[in-house]
């Protein structure tokens, strides 16, 4: 059997037409975009075409497109660089994030929240997925808000109301930041929504290069930048320009974006196909947030009486690539705070992950299952034997 | 073709270890256990678990074309390594954590582990040797006398042996250092490790100060006496003491004076000249046997810490505990520390922890 990949959440493969339009900015002819001769001018009209295409995608404008060095960066920048700038102006501000945010915007908000930069309130999300409001009313009622909240979960695939909150958020006059790196190409995202001002892609979750990202600016505001150079970027990210990158990342943009459509309605059979057999062949396995509105391409299952760190290395063997909770440095498993978030600091259960893209097949996901059943079959008959 | 699993920790052996199987055609799966929190010890510290040797032994493994994994033991070793060395110090008696971890935290884990992963065989780079024969296996010592580690081996269970393979066994250091240059193995020349992995400082009374409460009296100051209990001094806890060191007793002694007991009950430290260093009878506990269990009278030779040389010495008592007579007296025979019996083959028949010492009826 030939290795399948199920971990498109983790980074994707790039797509030919991606690597082809960005091949063509590596050639000579392309120079600085800041330089003031006609390497400079083919370079900036490259970063320009870039800023519009993934813009139009997005449904924003050019100038609210700002390119970044990834998903990590433009979280930081967003939710930093906000807090920031209202704190400039007011009393401290008070950060908004649902207990579920990836470690980019979790992390961040903690480690600033210690630094005394900002009050910091976690909205719970309990585990059918219903993310607690409550909290975020009160926080927008006491002053100036910033509110981070992800589109779709990486673990989980679970769906976050955007748009809900974006309503109430713009009710009170506050600030929404949201991490769309996983909903982009499988969910409709937009920011017409005017209550949406900040918003992170990046992409290598969508067939682009790693190392590309951007955030988009509502256009009004204010945003403090957490480097200081030249004018890049509206000075908002100095550095000379990723040429490539941007060509690139908006090439990938605009082609999952036409594709969506489709594409969501064959990974979502794919999904139900995939966790029909799960659930049918496997006994005592969990869908994670499985009663919640879901991205078509995360399948995240709770697998009793195995050990989830063994279970990855048990399917890599068998050519199955899939990750368990989120690997730390060393390549362990570290416990998942989403998943502890859903369902409680005492659940015992190995977290194991499948992600589809736009190359699996439903062969891939057949073979996937059958492999998945074999292993924790073999895994679960040692674990009681010991 | 046979699926063995790895034990790679960054070294140099463990890296050639894994290079000998691949060549050999066995299908190899490199691993390595993540045995405690690194956030605390410092970046590119030297011993041999920390994380620069997860990263080197992922360099090998994908340098060898194996797959890699690593085992996160945290719980289990913290549990049967880190909090005995801890209670050991705490008890007045000198510990080696790494008989501990490489006869129960290591291959215990990486069997069961192993299996789940469809492996027939445990390896690593230890310098020892195995025989498998049809009247069982047998551990030996390395060839190599002065990297052997047998003496880290005694304790795991017997019924381990047969699935065990230990590659470097039959080599030298030197011949391990060129094996690795020539396959081009990046930790060719990587230097030895030498303090204890959890200990990087090489400190450990700043160990057991973090773990155990400050008022315990293993860190309390105490009385220095001779053995005819003359008061000569003053410690500053009996836990920064082991039995044969000289360092650390304040001087004014005509002669040079060294450990010879620690008294744990009454927070004593006994102290004495080289010549009542010496025991010739030493008995131990907890013992485990790899081959048949040593009989009343039988001559065996005896290891009493790493490195040094096994001397002979003749069993006289069997029982729960274990006696034994040393041919010569030997210098500090510390409690805590492994007694390793081996046959004239240099096979390991077993061992015990050393609990008491003394210098017997002359004869």
């Amino acid at each position: 059997m030939d290795p399948i990949y199920f971990d498109y959440a983790a980074t994707t493969p790039m797509r030919s037409e991606v690597r082809e339009a960005m091949d063509s900015c590596f050639s000579h002819r392309i120079g600085n975009p800041s330089s003031l001769h006609q390497w400079g001018r083919r370079a900036s009209a490259a970063l320009e075409s870039a800023r519009a295409i993934a813009a139009e995608a997005l449904g924003a404008q050019p100038s609210e497109i700002f390119f970044t060095r990834g998903g990590t960066e433009s979280d930081n920048l967003a939710v930093l660089g906000r807090c920031r700038a209202l704190s400039r102006k007011s009393s401290m501000p008070t950060l908004v994030i649902s207990e579920v945010e990836h470690s980019a915007v979790y992390n961040t908000a903690r480690w600033a929240e210690e630094r005394g930069e900002l009050r910091l309130v976690v909205l719970p999300v309990d585990m059918d997925g219903i993310i607690d409001l409550d909290p975020l009313h009160v926080a927008l009622r006491s002053g100036p808000t910033v509110v981070s909240v992800m589109w779709a979960n990486n673990e989980v695939g679970l769906l976050l109301p955007i748009p809900e909150i974006a309503a109430l958020v713009e009710e009170f006059g506050g600030t929404l930041h949201t991490d769309a790196i996983q909903a982009i190409g499988k969910v409709p995202v937009s920011v017409a929504d005017p209550g949406i001002h900040l918003l992170t892609s990046t992409a290598h979750k969508i067939y682009g290069p790693r190392g590309t990202g951007l955030l988009y600016v509502r256009a009004g505001t204010e945003i403090t930048p957490l480097l200081y150079g030249g004018q890049q970027e509206g000075a908002l990210r100095p550095g000379t320009e990723d040429v490539a990158g941007a060509v690139a990342f908006a090439m990938a943009l605009r082609l999952v974006v036409k594709e969506l459509a489709e594409e969501a309605i064959r990974l979502e059979a794919l999904r139900d196909a995939f966790e029909d057999r799960v659930l049918a062949e496997i006994a005592d396995v969990r869908i994670n947030a499985g009663a919640a509105l879901r991205s078509p391409s995360i399948s995240s299952l709770g697998i009793d009486g195995v050990d989830g760190g063994l279970l990855v290395n048990a399917l890599d063997l068998e050519g199955i690539a899939v990750t368990a909770g989120s690997a730390c440095a060393s390549g362990t498993i570290a416990g998942s705070h989403v998943i502890r978030a859903l369902y409680g600091p005492d659940d015992t259960k190995a977290t194991v992950r499948f992600s589809m893209g736009r190359y699996s097949s439903e062969v891939d996901v057949s073979q996937g299952a059958s492999v998945l059943v074999e292993v924790v079959a073999r895994l679960r008959r040692l674990e009681q034997a010991s | 073709m046979s699926r063995v699993l790895v034990a790679m920790s960054g070294g140099v052996d463990s890296s050639v270890a894994a290079a000998l199987l691949v060549h050999a055609g066995y299908e190899v799966i490199g691993v390595t256990m993540k045995t405690f929190c690194y956030s605390d010890t410092p970046a590119h510290s030297k011993t041999c678990c920390g994380l620069d040797g997860i990263m080197d032994a992922k360099r090998v493994a994908e340098a060898l074309e194996i797959p890699h994994y690593v085992f996160d033991v945290e719980k289990d070793f913290t549990r049967d390594v880190i909090d005995d060395f801890v209670s050991e110090y705490a008890e007045g008696r000198t510990p080696n954590p790494c008989v501990n971890c490489n006869s129960n935290t290591k291959f215990k884990d990486l069997l069961a582990r192993g299996q789940a992963l469809g492996c027939d065989q445990i390896a690593s780079g230890h310098y020892v040797r195995i025989e498998h024969g049809p009247a069982g296996s047998s551990l030996l010592r390395g060839l190599d006398p002065d990297k052997d580690q047998s003496y880290f081996l005694w304790a795991m269970p017997k019924s381990l042996l047969p699935q065990l393979l230990f590659p470097v066994g039959e080599l030298t250091k030197s011949a391990v250092r060129a094996q690795a240059r020539e396959l081009a193995l990046i930790t060719a020349d990587k230097p030895e490790s030498q303090e204890i992995c959890f200990v990087p400082s090489g400190n450990y009374r700043d160990l057991l100060e973090k773990r155990l409460s400050s008022v315990h009296p293993a860190l309390q100051p105490g009385p220095i006496v001779r053995r005819s209990g003359e008061v000569v001094g003053e410690h500053n806890g009996y836990a920064s003491f082991t039995v044969g060191q000289r360092k650390g007793l304040r001087g004014g002694f005509p002669e040079p004076m060294f450990v010879l007991q620690i008294r744990a009950a009454e927070r004593e430290v006994v102290v004495g000249t080289r010549d009542e260093l010496f025991e010739r009878v030493v008995d131990i506990a907890g013992l485990n046997w790899l081959a048949e269990p040593p009989t009343m009278g039988q001559r065996v030779d005896v290891q009493l810490r790493y490195r040094a040389p096994a001397v002979p010495a003749i069993v006289t008592l069997v029982g729960e505990t274990l006696t034994i007579e040393l041919a010569e007296p030997q210098v500090a025979v510390s409690p805590g520390q492994s007694a390793v019996l081996f046959d004239d083959q240099e096979r390991v028949l077993g061992g015990g922890r050393i609990v008491g010492a003394s210098k017997g009826a002359m004869v």
